[in-house]
């Protein structure tokens, strides 16, 4: 590596965007240590139950997510079959579907029918669908990056589809999979709501028990704190394993590959297999409403809309601040090698695998002292908690390239600015679009902050739907749960084309097979 | 600007009932002071209360259950109101010894039983729930739930620490379904024949018998046959003004308001909920015939939950 002057200014900028995040964690630390220090770790009569259900879940959803997820991925990126444009779409569906609305929904529909939903096997069910979309679009946006090379050579060689597959395009898209699962592993972490309907108990659980059955809240917050260095652990273990193998793409795409076509039952298959996931998380209520018409209560359309504008609103804040944090650790951790600063990127993600009514108690006591607005804290938290969900992709196209691009173009006399504003910007077009859309998708639906940190007079559309299905209500529930899926659907169909056009001159080809309206 | 401050108040609610806000505009209508509304979890909010401190927006704070009224005056959370209307309109178990709270409506954890398998007659207390005879009949909703936690709490005061335990364990060993996390699939499973006995509050079933949940419900709920036990297990919904109140007169008013006979009665039936005092006007709530309440204060059950979720635990309720 030739020694290029640091850039500082972005050192700082890491330092801040770093310090920021971390600051929540910091305040909660301080909780922690106000309790019986070790004493205040154990985890109650039920001894490592809810340790083991944690890994169990993890496991069980990380391998769920990451099969059906790649699966999807490579289908809707590199395969042609009639539909396709809208399958890709909906495969964001699930990911804009609150688990513990779905996990509601499914006992509700259970227990009419006399038929008990619980335990963990669903539970794996429930959370793996909710999360398997991070997979599917982290993957998708990989294997279309790596297309036409990865077609050429595999022409060359006389490999079909399946060898194109497995023996060069998952490889590449290896880390983009491993983002994908992380993030929906400390997504089954952090949740609380829909395995606590499910009847499993988990360490989220515990920890709540601790504060609010027990109301001891330092041994809560030291047992949030534990859970968050397994979970670190957990995350530098996989990147250290990666580290061994990594692949580097010298530089963008020239070239836009074709897609396989796909006929007869290979054609069914895949369109069954992209259905489904979508299909069960928009079926499942829509389900319960046809069986239970009865029960959805008119609800206002004004107030719909001024739950929906909110909603909107501080998504679409949120996520523009998300993407530019995530921009400046991704870009600052790959330009500046002083440890401090690759610690600070590396660690400012991690307020993601605290359950977000932990996180939130952390911001209550910075805003507490501070005497900040409620909604500029809310929106803090917001990037806080999805800094991990922006920099997950982020991180990967960066990790693809090559570290003789960066030399190349220093070596030619371009500075960092340079670097960054013609080169790695450009690059991570397709990235950021993806990260966007979920951070989006992710922020409409989020729950224990909002709850915890909005102002007066500000409920949204998940506040809205989480106090209906908390006191049993699904009927009254469903509405804005559908108005959170369609604005997802929204933010997808707007930002999709765009992913498509990464690729210059991406067409559908053949034209005949296909049936999208466009 | 100090007029407009005095018109309105910031509430802070752990209920989230839409027809609470109805009755917060009938109380602007009637007073002209707005009613600024944060609805969220209970923790929560004693959580954000405490954290704010002398900056909290908040003059009202509204909480479910008897437990949590009794932490955030323990947190120093609430200031004492003195009112003559509230110590006429609040009974004496309903409301803290030292002012900080008073209770606005009271809802009951009944036995329910499908009368095809356990025989109704057999249960008159909630002790007669660890009779072995009642051994894979009996079904409960886990013990996160708040109200089980303080059913369990009067159990503690009523019978004291060893023989609460033994109860417990022996309707543990009854149980061979695992446990709820809702009280209304408990109820279906009642119905439809799964389980013969379980424990509810009143308002889940009162939800059923409407028709809320469509008539399939209402016939299944119709089959079940409520035993209130002697005596009978109440808890509350509640309301005090917060310490750092910028408006605590308003406050006053607002908690008045809501404890007296049209205020009261709007909050309750909202939620098919029993008033301060008597059975109020719901004619399902009314059909479930009297009860005779423990007479425990309030203040007794929040004060024993700790003990309460520690005996649970040790006894097998997960």
């Amino acid at each position: 590596m030739p020694s290029a002057p640091e850039p500082w200014p972005l050192a700082l900028a890491v330092a801040l965007v770093g310090l920021l995040a971390l600051a929540p964690l910091a305040a909660l630390g301080l909780v922690a240590s106000q309790g019986q220090a070790l004493a205040g770790l154990q985890l109650g009569d039920q001894g490592l139950a809810p340790l083991a259900n944690t890994l169990t879940l993890v496991l069980g959803v990380g391998c769920a997510g990451g099969l059906i997820g790649t699966c999807n991925g490579w289908l809707t990126a590199r395969c042609q079959f009639p539909g396709r444009r809208w399958l890709r779409l909906a495969q964001l569906l699930p990911l804009a579907t609150p688990s513990y609305l779905l996990a509601g929904t499914l006992i509700d529909l259970g227990s009419r029918s006399g038929y008990r939903i619980g335990g963990l096997g669903w539970a794996i069910a429930v959370l793996g669908l909710g999360t398997y979309s991070y997979v599917v679009l982290l993957s998708s946006e990989a294997f279309s990056r790596t297309g036409a090379r990865q077609q050429e050579v595999c022409r060359s060689l006389a490999v079909g589809p399946w060898g194109s597959f497995l023996r060069v395009a998952l490889p590449l898209a290896l880390p983009a999979v491993a983002a994908g699962m992380a993030l929906g592993a400390m997504e089954v972490v952090n949740d609380f709501g829909a395995v606590q309907l499910l009847g499993v108990p988990t360490l989220s659980a515990a920890i709540l028990e601790r504060w609010q059955g027990e109301g001891d809240l330092p041994g809560a917050v030291a047992l949030a704190l534990v859970t968050l260095v397994l979970v670190a652990l957990l995350l530098w273990s996989e990147r250290q394993g990666r580290r061994r193998s990594r692949l580097w793409a010298a530089g963008q795409e020239g070239a836009s590959p074709e897609l396989w076509p796909l006929q007869g039952w290979r054609c069914w298959l895949a369109q069954l297999v992209t259905l489904a996931p979508p299909l069960a998380s928009l079926g499942i209520p829509l389900v319960w409403a046809w069986t239970s018409w009865n029960q959805l209560p008119a609800q206002p359309a004004g107030d719909l809309v001024a739950l929906g504008l909110r909603s909107l609103a501080l998504a679409l804040g949120a996520t523009g601040l998300t993407l530019v944090a995530a921009l400046v650790l991704s870009i600052g951790k790959r330009l500046v090698k002083a440890n401090g600063v690759q610690l600070l990127a590396d660690g400012a993600g991690l307020g993601y695998a605290i359950p977000g009514t932990v996180l939130a108690l952390g911001f209550l006591l910075l805003g507490g002292g501070w005497g900040l607005a409620p909604l500029l804290l809310l929106v803090w938290g917001y990037v806080d908690r999805f800094l991990a969900v922006a920099k997950g992709g982020l991180d990967t196209a960066l990790e693809g390239l090559a570290p003789s691009v960066d030399e190349a173009a220093q070596s030619l006399g371009c500075d960092w600015v340079g670097l960054v504003r013609r080169i790695q910007l450009p690059l991570l077009r397709g990235p950021l679009l993806v990260a966007g859309l979920l951070v989006f998708v992710d922020t409409v639906k989020e729950l224990p902050l909002t709850f915890a940190l909005r102002p007066f007079d500000f409920d949204t559309l998940a506040v809205r739907v989480y106090q209906y299905a908390s006191d049993e209500r699904l009927g009254a529930a469903l509405v804005p749960a559908l108005v959170i899926q369609v604005l997802g659907l929204l933010a997808a169909s707007a930002l999709m084309p765009s992913l498509d056009q990464e690729l210059p001159d991406r067409t559908d080809q053949p034209k005949p097979a296909q049936s999208t309206v466009s | 600007m100090g007029h407009a401050e005095e018109t309105s108040i910031g509430v802070y609610s752990g209920r989230h009932y839409n027809s609470d806000q109805k009755l917060y505009k009938q109380f602007t209508a009637k007073t002209g002071i707005q009613v600024k509304l944060l609805e969220a979890k209970d923790d929560s909010l004693i959580e954000r209360l405490r954290q704010e401190g002398k900056n909290t927006p908040a003059d009202v704070l509204v909480l479910v259950d008897a437990a949590r009224l009794e932490r955030a005056a323990s947190l120093d959370l609430l200031q004492p109101a003195r009112s003559a209307a509230l110590l006429r309109t609040v009974p004496l178990s309903l409301r803290d010894s030292k002012g900080r709270w008073v209770g606005l409506t009271r809802r009951v954890r009944v036995v329910l039983v499908n009368p095809a398998l356990v025989n109704a007659a057999s249960i008159r207390t909630y002790g007669d729930l660890a009779n072995p005879a009642l051994k894979g009949k009996l079904c409960l909703r886990d013990r996160k739930s708040v109200y089980n936690q303080s059913l369990v709490a009067s159990q503690i005061l009523i019978r004291g620490d060893a023989q609460a335990s033994r109860w417990v364990k022996g309707m543990t060993s009854n149980v061979s379904q695992p446990y709820f996390s809702s009280d209304i699939p408990l109820i279906r499973a009642l119905g439809s024949g799964q389980c013969g006995v379980g424990l509810v509050n009143t308002y889940y079933l009162a939800r059923l018998l409407n028709g809320e949940s469509g008539p399939a419900d209402r016939a299944l709920a119709r089959k079940l046959q409520v035993v209130f036990p002697k005596p009978a297990h109440v808890n509350i919904s509640g309301a005090g003004i917060t310490r750092y109140a910028k408006n605590p007169q308003a406050a006053l008013k607002l908690i008045e308001f809501l404890a007296s006979p049209v205020g009261g009665k709007g909050y309750a039936e909202a939620n098919h909920e029993y008033p301060l005092k008597g059975y109020g006007d719901d004619a399902i709530l009314k059909g479930m015939g009297r009860f005779q309440a423990d007479g425990l204060s309030a203040e007794q059950l929040g004060s024993r939950n700790r003990d309460a979720v520690k005996l649970m635990e040790a006894n097998g309720w997960l």
